[in-house]
């Protein structure tokens, strides 16, 4: 087993010393600073990409630095402080890098990073308790209007926050809206019946849904998704509500071009293999390849329509 | 039967003895916590075959959970925030000399509580899981109320109550720093971004235990080791009467309360060691070495371990902070949570469970062994010990979270702590307020919120009734013998 990952290694490695890369990088071990703690998803989706650089670069090893807490804040500082030498990379997940800029706290901006590209997403999805007589979008609207129904979203200027802000003003209605600890608390709300309906992320609910514990009644995304092909998306229903967490990786603004291309071109390359792909679709985590270039106008629209929600009721 | 052929191979056994081996070392040192262990090792069970993996973390979550309460008996210096109450008997039981006999109750109690609730899990985890849903915010906040409740039996009948309110209310106080998860706004954190998650009851821990401790040992005149409280000690004394009643209570207790979702284990732990001294016949000696209070605690945390896996597994909803960890395990691997793993995966899902149990008798074994050897770490002379373990606190406060601000704070804890200690303040009730403030603090809200502002909530489902039965059966009597005492004293002036 061992030894055949180092043939493969050194094959590959052989075909890839052709291309015209920068000399001598790298020298050292390259740091990936994960802003969030060990085992949780975009930890994994750290590993999934040393895993694979490690095996198929040779030279390249690369060492995992957690910095959780905080929404990522701490983590998004330490990669937008870290030298841009290129040995110093991390992971971003959105809209929690933007939402800091936002709200004012983040010492960094966008432009203090280089955006190698997006990597996985989750959608984000409108979840209610099995029994529960709410069907679809429409229906929520419906009774939301009747009384004010208790809406649980993952902390406030979360992805699950920011979209049920924005369906509120598309619907003209208002939740009681329950800010939670993690989805966790989410959960345990919906399946015990506590709140009446709760915005969170696909990833989260679709083995209880597919197991008929709660019920999912819209995707928030503009196309429906391979994973529950069968549910309906809110645009469908007649509300254009568009959330997803995004997970990406994102360095220092600054590093030789030669190197930063190296590390992109490895990113993308990495992205498009079988193992992977199937890898990821077995530790649950949603793919959605993006270059630097698509990955940036995203964010950089995020913080627009962000700034948008933060401006009419700021936290 | 073929579960049972996976779990008795040799390679899975050894397995299961190395992480259990582990976890209790890691248990016991100060600052290594099973939830650190655990979630540093789930990347590294990604190359592992997925039962042997699950395994071997199942054996560090059985192994650490038993592990804290070593350093709290021999040295006043609990490992977790779970084995806190049992420092509370086992330390002075182990300057009486009968640390060998404190060890043998704690790894006793530790054994049947793990063992109780794994068979609890093994056999009714789907139907336990489906009532504990019905749990909600509004209940969570009583929950943290029964442990808070624990502060009073903290006091014993000489250390003041006053006292001992007021240091839980400090705790309280500290734990307000960080953002306010309703509105999303700072609470004095000064503009240090170290602050924005609160105070983390770790470094705390580890300041106000470990730290002190050694501080203690250090500044004390004569370091001449007492060698005749080893001779005692090594006398055989048997297993106390009546003990079992306060295993079985810890055990039952534990479980259940690990089931519910929220930090369960220092709360069981509590809430255990304030219904065993409420039904003992020896209350008195509550706080001066009553083995009785250990063998509650202890049975306590252990049962919150396969408790916590009940939702876990079933659901998806992580009981504490370990088993979310583990969770991320069970996800690497492809099997997430939910009514797959008990029929898709059965395969591996049922020997992880049957393994805990045998990591349950590997501690049994290991700590009735080595209980003469570990009563020896007590006699440790200062000059070595001091440096020791204060280089572990140091270590274990860093290693957190990574971070140079965490071992700041536990230095400070250490500080402050040390003068509040001097001045007759409890530092049990202080962390106990640090941990469980929090928790009430967003059950209370987020009740406040489900209920549309109305406090009825909190005493509308039947669950929160008798929580609130329960509440007052821990709390009057203290309260009625504490004004008798009170009385007592106005007369004799």
């Amino acid at each position: 087993m061992f030894i055949k990952s180092i043939l493969t290694g050194v094959v590959v490695s052989l075909g890839l010393t052709t291309a015209g890369y920068a000399a001598d990088y790298p020298t050292k071990t390259i740091t990936i600073v994960v802003p969030s703690k060990a085992g949780g998803s975009t930890d994994r989706t750290a590993r999934l990409f040393t895993e694979l650089a490690e095996k198929n670069y040779e030279g390249f090893e690369f060492i995992i630095k957690n910095v959780p807490g905080s929404g990522g804040q701490k983590g998004f500082e330490s990669i937008s402080r870290a030298k841009a030498d290129g040995y110093t990379i991390g992971l971003n997940f959105t809209p929690q890098l933007v939402a800091h800029v936002v709200s004012g706290r983040a010492k960094y901006t966008l432009d203090s990073f280089h955006v190698m590209g997006n990597v996985a997403q989750d959608p984000a999805i409108v979840a209610v308790p099995k029994d529960s007589k709410i069907m679809n979008m429409a229906d929520l609207a419906a009774a939301a209007k009747a009384s004010p129904l208790t809406v649980a979203v993952n902390g406030i200027g979360s992805d699950d926050f920011l979209a049920a802000k924005s369906f509120e003003a598309l619907a003209g209605v208002e939740f009681n809206l329950l800010p939670t600890k993690g989805s966790t608390e989410q959960k345990a709300g919906v399946l015990g019946g506590h709140v009446d309906a709760a915005f969170m992320n696909l990833s989260q609910m679709i083995k209880q849904h597919n197991a008929g514990d709660a019920r999912i009644i819209a995707l928030l995304t503009d196309a429906r998704d391979s994973h529950l092909p069968e549910m309906s998306t809110a645009k469908e229903q007649g509300y254009d509500v568009q959330m997803r967490a995004t997970r990406g990786f994102i360095a220092p603004a600054g590093i030789d071009a030669a190197i930063q291309a190296q590390l992109d071109e490895m990113l993308s390359t990495i992205m498009a293999s079988d193992e992977f792909q199937a890898n990821a679709a077995k530790g649950n985590i949603f793919l959605l390849p993006q270059t630097g270039a698509d990955y940036l106008s995203y964010l950089t629209g995020l913080q627009g329509e962000t700034q948008a929600v933060f401006d009419k009721a700021p936290w | 039967m073929e579960y049972l052929q996976i779990v008795f191979s040799f390679e899975a056994l050894l397995t299961i003895a190395i992480g259990t081996i582990a976890g209790v070392a890691i248990g016991g040192m100060p600052g290594l916590t099973a939830t650190m262990a655990v979630g540093l090792l789930v990347p590294f069970t990604y190359t592992m075959d997925p039962t042997m993996g699950l395994m071997l973390l199942g054996g560090i979550y059985c192994g650490a959970m038993y592990g804290g309460s070593i350093p709290a008996i021999l040295l006043n210096t609990p490992g977790t925030p779970a084995a806190v109450a049992t420092a509370i008997e086992g330390y002075p039981m182990s300057k009486q000399g009968r640390r060998a006999l404190a060890l043998k109750v704690s790894v006793t109690a530790s054994f049947v509580g793990g063992m109780f609730s794994v068979f609890v899990l093994l056999m009714f985890a789907p139907f336990l899981a489906q009532q504990a849903l019905k749990f909600g915010p509004a209940e969570t906040f009583l929950l943290a109320l029964m442990g808070l409740a624990g502060i009073i039996s903290i006091a014993d009948e000489n250390s003041s109550l006053i006292k001992a309110l007021i240091a839980g209310l400090i705790g309280m106080i500290i734990a307000v720093i960080g953002t306010d998860d309703m509105s999303g706004s700072l609470r004095y954190t000064m503009g240090m971004i170290e602050l924005i998650d609160g105070i983390d009851f770790m470094p705390a821990l580890i300041g106000l235990f470990s730290m002190i401790q050694m501080l203690e040992l250090s500044g004390m005149r004569s370091h001449k080791i007492d060698t005749s409280m080893l001779e005692k000690s090594s006398k055989k004394e048997p297993m106390p009467k009546g003990i079992s009643k306060h295993i079985a209570l810890g055990s039952a207790t534990g479980t259940v309360i690990g089931i519910l979702p929220g930090e369960g284990a220092t709360i069981a732990a509590f809430i255990s060691y304030n219904f065993s001294k409420r039904i003992s016949k020896t209350k008195e000696l509550f706080g001066k070495g009553n083995p009785e209070g250990i063998a509650a605690a202890e049975a306590g945390n252990n049962g919150c371990v396969g408790g916590s896996l009940v939702p876990t597994l079933t659901l998806g909803i992580p009981g504490n902070s370990v088993a979310a960890a583990l969770m991320g395990a069970f996800i690497i691997h492809g099997m997430i949570p939910g009514p797959e793993l008990f029929n898709e995966y059965a395969d591996r899902t049922y020997p992880f469970i049957i393994s805990m149990f045998v990591a349950n008798g590997v501690f049994l074994i290991v700590g009735l062994s080595f209980a003469p050897f570990l009563a020896r770490i007590a006699l440790i002379p200062p000059a070595i010990m001091v440096p020791v373990v204060s280089a572990f606190a140091i270590l274990g406060s860093y290693a957190l979270n990574n971070a140079v601000f965490d071992v700041y704070m536990m230095i400070a804890f250490a500080v402050g702590g040390l003068l509040l200690k001097k001045l007759g303040f409890s530092l049990e009730a202080l962390i106990l307020g640090l941990i469980l403030g929090p928790i009430a603090e967003g059950g209370f809200t987020q009740g406040m919120i489900i209920g549309h502002g109305s406090p009825w909530i909190f005493v509308e489902s039947s669950i929160a009734k008798g929580m609130w039965v329960i509440i007052f059966v821990l709390l009057i009597p203290p309260l009625l013998s504490y004004l008798k005492l009170i009385r007592g004293n106005a007369k004799q002036s």
